[in-house]
């Protein structure tokens, strides 16, 4: 009989790579490929945090709107999965609920503030416009985290944290636990499953249960997270690992993974350009009290109409 | 022999759309020994978390001793009637002692407690897991003894059929022997329907009566043990090999040897002759 | 020949139990040979391949006697770095051994710590895709292609790093027949080119018998039996004891053997080719 030898089809799975459009990544996918590629992944780190920290300086909800508007755009011109967006709208709306709930009932006391008599409640204006701000920029570094996770994969977050000089050790560190991650996701679905094998129908449950729950999953995820500790630790010394990230021969240790991108003129510019916008804005806010709420026009208007001071 | 599980034109695709299995037929009955076999990718797993409800159909129906998987609201019903014990008993085991594992269960369905503890008490017996342990927490045993400690925590809600993922892996040729001895206690004495999900061959061809092989989402043969492995063409398009006693015999046919040997004891009876 | 592999008077006994896990292992290893170490789960076989990968002092606390020697220096003495350079380890479970994001950072690692340069890196990794059959797999996730694909990711990241001593323990222990009989067959391309020592740990006794150069049984922390496979499984009974059964041929012949079917002087066959070729000459014997 012959031998099955290794140069026939593998399995369904190989033949799936080269139809697939994404790529499975610890949080969503990333699309195979885009135009965000072009660019080495430190720069697509830079825009991460610009994204991400420059509506801290911004309290305009307009301006922070319009940065949301931004990442999603960048989103559509970087072909990432624009459907995974529903899996946030929950957060999003959930996030307004509480936020406005809480400043209508307990909106604080201070003489400044406008009352405006609704027909049941008194709401205050002032509270509620800073709520709505703060709330943009919410989005606004929401949405730039989300940008950066649907079209960056954990091997080009590692090379731009190598890129930027991070010691080998600490990205190292991150990487392991990035797959940590992943493992204890995957065991968290089985312990589900194996929960509901024997009779837990949590669709029935009531809330306070569903919480005990997630204490009682603690037990085998954390026993399983020990037992695989070890094997990873003996994984490591295998490899000749040292924390040090020290080499035989006591050379350079050589970055093979970052040796495969290269840093070219766009990267620069669009880092230069990242940088002074970034700056621009920190210096605006900071020393000039420019992006402040009360330049938001909607702010003016609405002062106007109620007639607010 | 009544029929237990009944399958009907099933498909099943997974929520982000990857399909999985394609229209299954299937009738399993009261008291048999099934493996399941096939590659990796073959739906084996999939297929078997449909048995037990798991998994939803996406079209046609599993039907469980007259109830349809995708009513709503039957899953505690149908853990008593289909277990399903996972491959790494880690999964499965998350309470303190091993008295609350095995009650787990029982508790769930929503038993009295005087049946609870009858049960689990039954359930113990049977797996052998000893009575002087109840009070240990199962993450300090030894990997052979949770793995009893989850069968039995299986047991206790005295399913019908009992699916058993890769009962065998990772274990020596003593400890396979005893979970399969285990396996077949049950079905012979105990009436149980056993379903195993293996890549063993030989464990395989000494305790299942029944073999169901699936390939790329479909069932490719379901037949007695003797007659798929008798069909060695049919198995290498699915990557399956007979025993290696079984293909010996099988290449001396124009000696006169049978087709369908499944140990060295038959061989050897038929080189007599 | 020189032994690459010395062990003399091994006892070891881990920190958290009574007894000791190996009480007096003695055995060499040949350059470029292939060994086959079989035995009952717990008889000392895993931890046999840690006191040789170095595992054992260096990450486990216990009380260690004897000597084991690998190229002539005492494992005892080598730091991580050197002994990770001599003996390359693949483990049961291929998931658990990665550490990297993809599939092509996962090799490049070990390739990174033994100080490879950015070109050697590049030509191994070549080779090692090529020889593993991983060429397709470098950019994906190890954690999103198949357990089969997972192992040979695996003993690619060892193979990359280029150890002169390859240890295995239980590589197939987790994948379906298909992805077992490709590493049988990586296996079996590196024993025939003769340029690695390799020992493996395996239950699947068909296919280790046929590829094994020797064979070595573990029991109760002692070496209960080592010798060329036709001689190792001359005698089932001592064998089942011990928690092993040698392949259905074998077995098979040795039964008709001891009925006097079979002559007395028969060589007793490990695969079933050989297996095939023994019982068809008997049988043509008795025809005639």
């Amino acid at each position: 009989m012959a031998a099955i030898t290794p140069s026939e089809p593998v399995s369904t799975s190989t033949q799936e790579i080269h139809t697939k459009k994404m790529w499975k990544t610890l949080v969503g996918h990333v699309p195979i490929s885009s135009p965000f590629y072009q660019f080495h992944p430190v720069t697509r780190l830079y825009l991460f945090v610009f994204l991400g920290v420059v509506p801290l300086f911004i309290f305009v909800p307009e301006i922070n709107f319009l940065l949301v508007l931004v990442s999603m755009a960048l989103m559509l011109w970087g072909r990432a999965d624009l459907r995974g967006l529903r899996i946030y709208a929950p957060m999003v709306v959930t996030v307004a609920i509480f936020m406005f709930t809480v400043v209508i009932l307990a909106p604080g006391k201070d003489p400044t503030y406008t009352p405006l008599h609704m027909s049941l409640i008194t709401i205050y204006y002032q509270p509620v416009f800073f709520t709505f701000a703060a709330y943009w920029r919410l989005m606004a570094m929401l949405s730039g985290t989300i940008l950066y996770f649907s079209t960056n994969r954990e091997r080009d977050m590692l090379v731009a944290l190598r890129a930027v000089r991070l010691p080998f050790v600490a990205s190292y560190v991150i990487g392991l636990s990035i797959r940590a991650a992943g493992m204890f996701m995957e065991d968290f679905r089985t312990i589900r499953e194996a929960e509901q094998a024997r009779g837990l129908d949590t669709k029935a449950m009531r809330i306070s249960d569903q919480v005990k729950l997630y204490v009682m999953y603690l037990v085998p995820l954390f026993s399983i997270a020990l037992r695989r500790a070890e094997e990873i630790s003996n994984a490591l010394f295998a490899r000749g690992y040292t924390v040090t990230g020290r080499v035989k021969g006591g050379g350079q240790r050589r970055d093979y993974i970052r040796s495969l991108y290269a840093i070219r003129t766009r990267d620069v510019i669009a880092i230069v350009i990242l940088i002074s916008l970034f700056v621009g804005a920190g210096i605006s806010n900071l020393f000039f009290n420019v992006f402040v709420i009360t330049d938001s026009p909607l702010n003016i208007y609405l002062r106007g109409v109620l007639n607010i001071p | 022999m009544t029929a237990l599980i009944e399958v009907t034109n099933l498909d099943f695709t997974y929520p982000d759309g990857t399909p999985a299995l394609f229209d299954i037929n299937l009738t399993i009955r009261q008291q048999e020994f099934i493996a399941l076999i096939g590659q990796n990718g073959s739906g084996k797993t999939t297929f078997s978390k449909c048995l037990n409800g798991l998994f939803k159909p996406t079209t046609g129906s599993v039907n469980i001793e007259g109830i349809d998987t995708r009513d709503k609201g039957v899953i505690k019903q149908m853990v008593t009637k289909v277990g399903y014990v996972f491959q790494n008993p880690d999964h499965q085991l998350f309470n303190q002692n091993v008295h609350d594992e095995i009650a787990y269960g029982p508790r769930n369905i929503g038993l009295s407690k005087e049946k609870v503890e009858e049960q689990v008490a039954e359930a113990a017996r049977v797996a052998g897991v000893s009575k002087d342990i109840f009070s240990e927490h199962p993450f300090f045993l030894p990997k052979g003894v949770r793995q009893r400690v989850a069968i039995a925590s299986i047991l206790a809600m005295r399913p019908n059929t009992i699916i058993v993922d890769e009962p065998t892996t990772g274990q020596d040729m003593r400890q396979s022997v005893e979970v399969m001895n285990f396996l077949r206690r049950l079905w012979k004495e105990e009436g149980h329907t056993i379903i195993i999900i293996t890549h063993e061959m030989r464990i395989v061809a000494d305790y299942a009566e029944r073999i169901v092989v699936l390939g790329k989402g479909r069932v490719l043969l379901d037949d007695t043990t003797r007659k798929v492995f008798a069909n060695p063409d049919v198995l290498r398009e699915t990557f399956v090999e007979p025993p290696q006693i079984t293909r010996l015999s099988q290449s001396l046919s124009e000696y006169g040897l049978p087709h369908d040997v499944l140990s060295v004891e038959e061989l050897v009876a038929a080189f007599k002759k | 020949m020189s032994e690459v592999v010395v062990i003399q008077d091994l006892e070891w006994k881990y920190s958290n139990t009574k007894e000791f896990a190996l009480r007096g292992v003695s055995l060499e290893i040949e350059e470029n040979s292939f060994v086959g170490v079989v035995g009952a789960n717990e008889q000392g076989k895993t931890t046999l391949i840690s006191c040789i990968n170095g595992l054992i002092p260096h990450s486990h606390h216990g009380v260690y006697r004897g000597s084991v020697q690998v190229f002539g220096k005492e494992v005892r003495e080598q730091d991580a770095l050197e002994l990770a350079t001599n003996v390359g380890m693949v483990f049961a479970d291929p998931e658990s051994q990665f550490t990297a994001m993809t599939v092509e950072e996962e090799l490049a690692f070990g390739m990174e710590n033994m100080g490879f340069d950015l070109s050697k890196i590049r030509e191994q990794l070549d080779w090692v895709s090529d020889i593993t059959m991983i060429g397709d797999l470098l950019d994906k996730s190890p954690y999103d292609i198949s357990g089969g694909q997972k192992q040979r990711v695996a003993i690619a990241s060892v193979l990359a790093m280029n150890p002169p001593i390859i240890i295995m323990d239980e590589p197939t222990s987790m994948i379906d027949p298909l992805g077992k009989q490709f590493i049988f067959n990586i296996l079996r391309r590196l024993k025939e080119a003769r340029e690695h020592t390799l020992i493996v740990v395996e239950h699947n006794i068909e296919q280790l018998a046929s590829l094994s150069d020797q064979m070595l049984l573990i029991h109760e922390g002692k070496v209960a039996r080592m010798a060329p496979p036709a001689e190792f499984f001359d005698d089932p009974a001592y064998l089942v004891e011990r928690g092993i059964v040698a392949p259905e041929v074998t077995e098979f012949a040795y039964r008709l053997r001891e009925l006097g079917q079979f002559s007395a002087d028969i060589h007793l066959p490990l695969d079933l080719d050989n297996g095939i070729e023994i019982t068809k000459s008997v049988l043509d014997r008795q025809h005639s």
